[in-house]
C-alpha cells in the first residue's frame, strides 16, 4: 500500500459519503447557489447620501427649496400626510422635515426658525442624535446668516486609516467575508460529523486494523475538509468576480482559511462524543466566527477582543484586499497569524482525537 | 517447531482500575480455529483487539507469524482479516464500495487482478445485491458483508469477534460454511463467541476466558472428557401406562449392571446418550453462565 493510495482512497470515499449526506449536500449546493444570489440581488453600489423628505407649507417658497438643494438629497411632498406615509412605510426615508410657511420665510431672511423632524419607526436613538446634529448644521448653513457665523470656522479634517469618500463600500461587497464564512461554517460542520461518525460507528476502528496508520487516516479528513472548503470558497469569489482583485493573494487567503476551519473541526470533532454534540459545539463557533464578519458589514461596532478570535485574521485580509487593494506587504503579517491559528487548532485537534482512536 | 500463528504471552490489559485481560498466555498453531468462548465482559473482544494491535498491552506480548503485535503493527496488519462484534460499514455505500475502500488500503486493485469483489461478494451470499446501499441490508448481509471484508485481503489469520451473535440459523450456517473453506485454504481462524454450540462444531481447540483469565483450553472433546460425565438417558412404561425418565452414568462401575437391569425389569421406549455441553463446564469451572 502506498501512503498516497491511501489517502487518495479515503478522501475519495469521504467525498462520496459527504454527498451521500442529505443535510450536507443540500446546504453545501443549495448555500451555494443561495450565497451567490444574496450577492447579486444586493445593491451593487452604496448610496450613503441623507435622504430628507420634506413638507413645505407653502411651496412659493424657493429660495428654501434652493438653499436645501445644495446641501442634501430630499423629496418634496405634497401633505403632511403623505411625508408621514413615507417615513412609515416606504423604508427609503429616515428623517422628515416639516416646515411652515413662517419658518420658511423665517429661514429665507436670515432669522430664528423652528422645523419640526419626523423620524421612521424603530430608528435608534443614536442615530436619532446623529441625524439631529446633522440637520440643525445644514438649516443652520442653509440660512444666509447662519452661513455667515459658521464660516468664522475654519474646518479641517483627518481621515485616520482608510477614506471612503466618493468609494464607499456597496453592502453586497460587505457581505463578501461574511458569506464565505458562513461557508466555511457548513464545512466546519460536516467535517466534524464525518470524523465523529467514524469513531461513532467504528469505521475508523476497522480502517485502523487495515495497514493503514492513524496518521494518514487525519491527513486523509484534513486534506478532504481542505479541499471542499476551498473548493467552495474559490467559486463563490469567482462567480462575484471577486478574485481579480488579486488572484494570487486572495488564493492564498482562502486556502488559509479553508486550513483554519480544518483545525476547528478537528477540534469540535475532538471534544465532540457523538453528532449532537458535534452541531452544539459548530454552532457556537459559527456565532463566534461570525462577529468578524459583522464588524465589516457594520463598521464602528466592534471591540478590540474580537481581534482574538481566528476568523478575524481570515475576515481582515479578505476586508482588506476586496475593499483597500491591501497587497502581500500589507497582509502578509496577518496571513501569518491566520496560518499560526489554523496550525495551532489542527495540531490540538489532531492530538486530541489521537486519544479516542488509541 | 512449527512457529505459532498467534502467540500470547501474559497478555494483559486494563481500563483504569478494570483488569480486562490478566496475564493471558496461549499459542494458536497455523490452521487451526481458535475459539475462545466466554460471557458477554469477560474480556473476549479486547484480547482480540489486542492480538490486532487496536490496542497497546498494559503488560506481556503478543505475535502474529512471529511478529511482534505492537511493535510490527503494519507488518502484522498486512496479514490479518478482522471482522468485527458490532457492525461498522459505511452503511451509505454499496457492498463493492466498501470492499473496493479496504482493498486499496492494503494495495489491492481490481485491474491488476489482485482483487475480485463479485466473487467474494458471491461467496458470501451477496450476489446480486452488491450495488445496494449497505444500509437496507439485514443483519445477517451485514455479517456477512463484514465477513467479505475480513478477507478481501486473503488474510492467513481471520479474527472473528462474534461472527454470528444474533443471527438466524441460516446465516449462522452460511458464515461457519466460509470459516471452514477459509480453513480448508491455509487460514488460522481466531474466533470469539458465547454460542457454545457454535464454539464445539467449528473449533479444533476451545478456551474458556471468565473474569480476563483463560480458566480451561483444550479440545471440545478432552474438555468434555475431562469436566463432564457422561450419561443414558432411558425412557421406560410403567406396567400402569405412564412414562418415566431415569438418568445413569456412563462411566461409572456399576453402569452395565443397572443397564440390564432396566432391560430385564421394565419396558424401554427410548434410550439416549448424553454428554456435558461446554456451557455445563463453563458453568462448572467458574460458576457462571455464558449468556451472564
Amino acid at each position: 500500500m502506498t501512503t498516497v493510495n491511501a489517502i487518495t482512497a479515503l478522501i475519495a470515499k469521504d467525498i462520496r459519503l459527504f454527498f451521500r449526506n442529505q443535510f450536507f449536500a443540500v446546504t453545501t449546493v443549495l448555500g451555494l447557489v443561495a450565497y451567490v444570489a444574496i450577492y447579486f440581488l444586493l445593491p451593487a453600489e452604496a448610496n450613503d447620501g441623507l435622504q430628507v423628505a420634506v413638507y413645505l407649507e407653502n411651496p412659493a417658497a424657493t429660495q428654501v427649496d434652493e438653499s436645501f438643494a445644495a446641501f442634501f438629497d430630499y423629496t418634496l411632498f405634497d401633505s403632511p400626510t403623505a411625508l408621514e406615509t413615507a417615513l412609515r412605510e416606504d423604508g427609503e426615508y429616515i428623517v422628515g422635515l416639516l416646515i411652515s410657511a413662517a419658518d420658511a420665510a423665517a429661514m429665507s431672511a436670515g432669522e430664528a426658525a423652528t422645523v419640526e423632524a419626523l423620524y421612521a419607526p424603530n430608528i435608534p436613538a443614536e442615530t436619532r442624535q446623529v441625524y439631529d446634529d446633522l440637520l440643525r448644521l445644514m438649516v443652520n448653513a442653509a440660512t444666509p446668516r447662519a452661513a455667515a457665523r459658521f464660516a468664522l470656522v475654519d474646518e479641517s479634517a483627518v481621515v485616520l486609516g482608510n477614506d471612503l469618500l466618493g468609494a464607499p463600500i456597496a453592502v453586497r461587497d460587505r457581505m463578501v467575508p461574511m458569506l464565505l464564512l458562513f461557508i466555511l461554517s457548513v464545512e466546519v460542520l460536516g467535517l466534524a460529523t464525518l470524523i465523529t461518525q467514524e469513531v461513532e460507528k467504528g469505521t475508523a476502528r476497522a480502517l485502523l486494523t487495515s495497514p493503514l496508520r492513524l496518521p494518514h487516516f487525519l491527513a486523509a479528513k484534513a486534506l478532504m475538509g481542505l479541499l471542499l472548503a476551498f473548493v467552495q470558497l474559490l467559486l463563490l469569489v469567482a462567480i462575484t468576480g471577486k478574485i481579480t482583485a488579486a488572484p494570487l493573494l486572495l488564493t492564498a487567503t482562502l486556502l488559509l482559511g479553508s486550513f483554519l476551519i480544518v483545525g476547528v473541526g478537528f477540534l469540535i470533532a475532538a471534544i465532540s462524543r457523538d453528532s449532537m454534540a458535534v452541531l452544539a459545539w459548530g454552532m457556537l463557533v459559527i456565532v463566534l466566527f461570525a462577529i468578524p464578519a459583522i464588524a465589516v458589514l457594520l463598521p464602528g461596532l466592534a471591540s478590540a477582543w474580537i481581534e482574538l478570535i481566528p476568523s478575524y485574521f481570515l475576515v481582515d485580509a479578505l476586508h482588506r484586499i476586496l475593499h483597500f487593494g491591501a497587497g502581500w506587504g500589507e497582509v502578509g503579517g496577518t496571513l501569518l497569524a491566520l496560518l499560526v491559528s489554523g496550525a495551532a487548532l489542527l495540531l490540538l485537534g489532531s492530538a486530541l482525537l489521537r486519544r479516542r482512536f488509541i | 517447531m512449527t512457529q505459532p500463528a498467534i502467540s500470547a504471552h501474559d497478555l494483559t490489559y486494563s481500563y483504569g482500575d478494570n483488569l480486562a485481560v490478566d496475564h493471558v498466555s496461549f499459542d494458536v498453531a497455523p490452521g487451526e480455529i481458535f475459539a475462545l468462548l466466554g460471557p458477554n465482559g469477560a474480556g473476549k473482544s479486547t484480547l482480540v483487539r489486542l492480538l490486532t494491535g487496536q490496542v497497546t498491552p498494559s503488560e506481556g506480548s503478543a505475535a502474529i507469524l512471529g511478529m511482534d503485535v505492537v511493535r510490527q503493527r503494519k507488518a502484522v496488519q498486512a496479514q490479518i482479516g478482522v471482522s468485527f462484534e458490532n457492525t461498522n460499514l459505511y452503511e451509505q455505500m454499496s457492498a463493492v464500495e466498501n470492499l473496493d475502500l479496504f482493498a486499496r488500503l492494503y494495495g489491492l486493485r481490481r485491474s491488476d487482478g489482485d482483487f475480485e469483489p463479485l466473487a467474494l461478494l458471491e461467496k458470501v451470499g451477496l450476489a446480486g445485491r452488491e450495488r445496494e446501499r449497505v444500509a437496507g441490508y439485514s443483519k445477517g448481509m451485514k455479517q456477512r458483508l463484514m465477513l467479505a471484508r475480513a478477507l478481501v485481503s486473503r488474510p492467513r489469520i481471520l479474527f472473528l469477534d462474534e461472527p454470528t451473535d444474533g443471527l438466524d440459523p441460516v446465516s449462522s450456517q452460511t458464515i461457519h460454511g466460509i470459516i471452514r473453506e477459509s480453513v480448508a485454504a491455509g487460514t488460522t481462524v481466531f474466533l470469539t463467541t458465547h454460542d457454545m454450540v457454535e464454539a464445539d462444531k467449528l473449533s479444533d481447540r476451545v478456551a474458556f476466558i471468565n473474569r480476563g483469565r483463560i480458566v480451561a483450553l483444550d479440545t471440545p472433546a478432552r474438555l468434555k472428557r475431562q469436566y463432564g460425565q457422561r450419561a443414558l438417558r432411558v425412557e421406560l412404561e410403567q406396567p400402569d401406562g405412564a412414562t418415566v425418565v431415569r438418568e445413569l452414568p456412563l462411566d461409572g462401575a456399576e453402569t452395565a449392571e443397572a443397564i440390564y437391569d432396566l432391560l430385564r425389569q421394565e419396558r424401554v421406549l427410548t434410550v439416549h446418550s448424553e454428554e456435558a455441553t461446554l456451557e455445563d463446564i463453563f458453568i462448572d469451572i467458574t460458576g457462571r453462565g455464558l449468556q451472564a
